[in-house]
């Protein structure tokens, strides 16, 4: 299903036209429509989801105050949702520095595990090669329905991590999954919205972390 | 806690929705030309893969692959060079105050390349850019991480794309007919200097192609630095990029 549409919103395409001034109008128009759009949906995730960010960052920080550290992992544009959360928890704007690890981060070990075994392991074995019990493992799936980050979950579990998923539409497989112990879902059907509110939760997600975390445990 | 971009829209001199539509005008006409957008977000590097991946994997089945490339690592400015052929269009993902987005918008004129810049907090000075689409009034830091830098080139991709489904819109691109284009009016342009043969000759580029230019009325340049050119003579020398 197309969840964007954009052609209704210019029915009279012309290939002739020439005056560019009354589309850029349009243009703008929607934009402004858009952005409307996604600072609702923004603000009622964070209202919606500001329980389960509040205990999730709780035991976060006690895992991180314990020598824990994060692994976030996504495929796509989810990847750069990952990456994203390991630049704002290792170089914060503001607060300590946290240790966190993206399992996007090297082809040489994702096209190994994808050459070799399948996709659907790339971030399970890294699990398994790099996790202890008091870690945290963050993933990101706007389907909630991404194999190998439901795998990762799975494996995650089974170490004794801390588990926290981000997904969208009504959750996917993943809310209906044991290995997650915090499943935020961010109910839109676009994934464009889900994507700014999921980059809204993680940024709540890590300022809690760092009203949480002890002083002077880590560096 | 989310400081938005919906927040702006009032207090803003310029609203981001009007400069995204010009910016989509623009990179759409050059797409349609062949162009590829070359991607950096030195600040944060998650933004730079997130945008070039959202262009040639679109989220809506069928709309089409378009070329989009981040670029990384420890030397982005010489590895655009050999990449970016003129025509090209480059997109910086940064705050203002980020020294590899500014150089390279210092230098896009010279390679040829149409320049936008994506960003938050205080604004670059004005003609930094072609299209500067920002979000003020906010950290850039903290603004990164809120889902509006994100916004931004989610609506670049969006606007682009119906820009796409209006054909004699794409061909329409602006002709140099009045005196006021600045390619051949009397403005100096920025050109990067290739090749030092002496003091009175020089080659730079500008505007994607190459000439000589006299410059025997600044410091002896160097290759890589950028010149101020009028009329075949270069006039200042713009180390440490333009202001």
């Amino acid at each position: 299903m197309n969840t964007e549409p954009t052609g209704f919103l210019y029915p009279f395409i012309e290939s002739e036209e020439r005056d560019a001034s009354s589309l850029v109008a349009d243009l703008a128009g929607s934009a402004r429509a858009k952005m409307a759009d996604s600072v609702a949906l923004r603000t009622a995730t964070l209202e919606s989801c500001g329980g389960l960010v509040q205990r999730a960052a709780a035991e976060m920080a006690d895992r991180f105050g314990a020598g824990g550290r994060l692994f976030a992992f996504g495929n796509g544009g989810s990847s750069t949702d990952a990456d994203g959360t390991v630049e704002l928890f290792r170089c914060p704007p503001s607060g300590r520095p946290l240790p966190a690890m993206s399992l996007v981060d090297d082809r040489a070990v994702l096209t190994a595990l994808a050459n070799d075994i399948g996709f659907d392991v790339v971030f399970a074995r890294q699990i398994i090669a790099y996790a202890q019990a008091g870690d945290v493992a963050i993933g990101f799936s706007t389907s909630g329905d991404s194999v190998n980050v439901i795998r990762a979950f799975e494996e995650a579990s089974r170490r004794g991590l801390l588990t926290i998923g981000l997904c969208g539409y009504e959750g996917g497989a993943m809310a209906d999954s044991d290995a997650i112990e915090y499943c935020l879902v961010v109910r839109s059907d676009s994934v464009h919205r889900i994507q700014e509110a999921q980059d809204a939760l993680v940024l709540q997600l890590w300022s809690a972390v760092q009203d949480h975390v002890p002083e002077g445990s880590q560096s | 806690m989310i400081a938005t971009v919906d927040a702006q829209l009032g207090g803003q001199e310029t609203a981001p929705a009007e400069d995204l539509a010009g910016a989509a005008l623009s990179l759409a006409r050059r797409f349609a030309a062949g162009a590829t957008m070359w991607c950096v977000a030195p600040e944060w590097p998650a933004h730079g893969r997130h945008v070039a991946v959202e262009f040639v994997h679109p989220v809506i089945v069928g709309k089409r692959a378009l070329p989009a490339v981040n670029v990384e690592g420890a030397d982005v400015v010489r590895a655009l060079r050999l990449l970016a052929r003129p025509g090209d269009v480059l997109l910086a993902i940064s705050s203002a105050a980020d020294l590899v987005s500014a150089d390279l918008m210092s230098r896009a004129d010279a390679w040829g390349l149409t320049s936008l810049w994506l960003g938050a907090g205080p604004r670059p000075s004005p003609g930094r850019a072609d299209h500067v689409v920002w979000v003020e009034g906010v950290e850039p830091a903290r603004a990164a991480r809120t889902g509006d830098m994100v916004l931004l080139y989610h609506l670049l991709w969006e606007l682009t794309h119906v820009v796409f489904e209006h054909p004699g819109l794409l061909r329409a691109e602006p002709a140099c007919t009045e005196e006021v284009c600045i390619t051949c009016s009397d403005e100096g342009r920025v050109a990067e200097v290739q090749a030092v043969h002496d003091i009175l000759g020089a080659e730079v580029l500008v505007g994607g192609r190459t000439e000589t230019v006299d410059v025997s009325l600044v410091d002896p340049p160097e290759p890589g630095d950028l010149v101020l050119v009028h009329a075949g003579v270069a006039l200042s020398t713009l180390r440490g990029g333009l202001p």
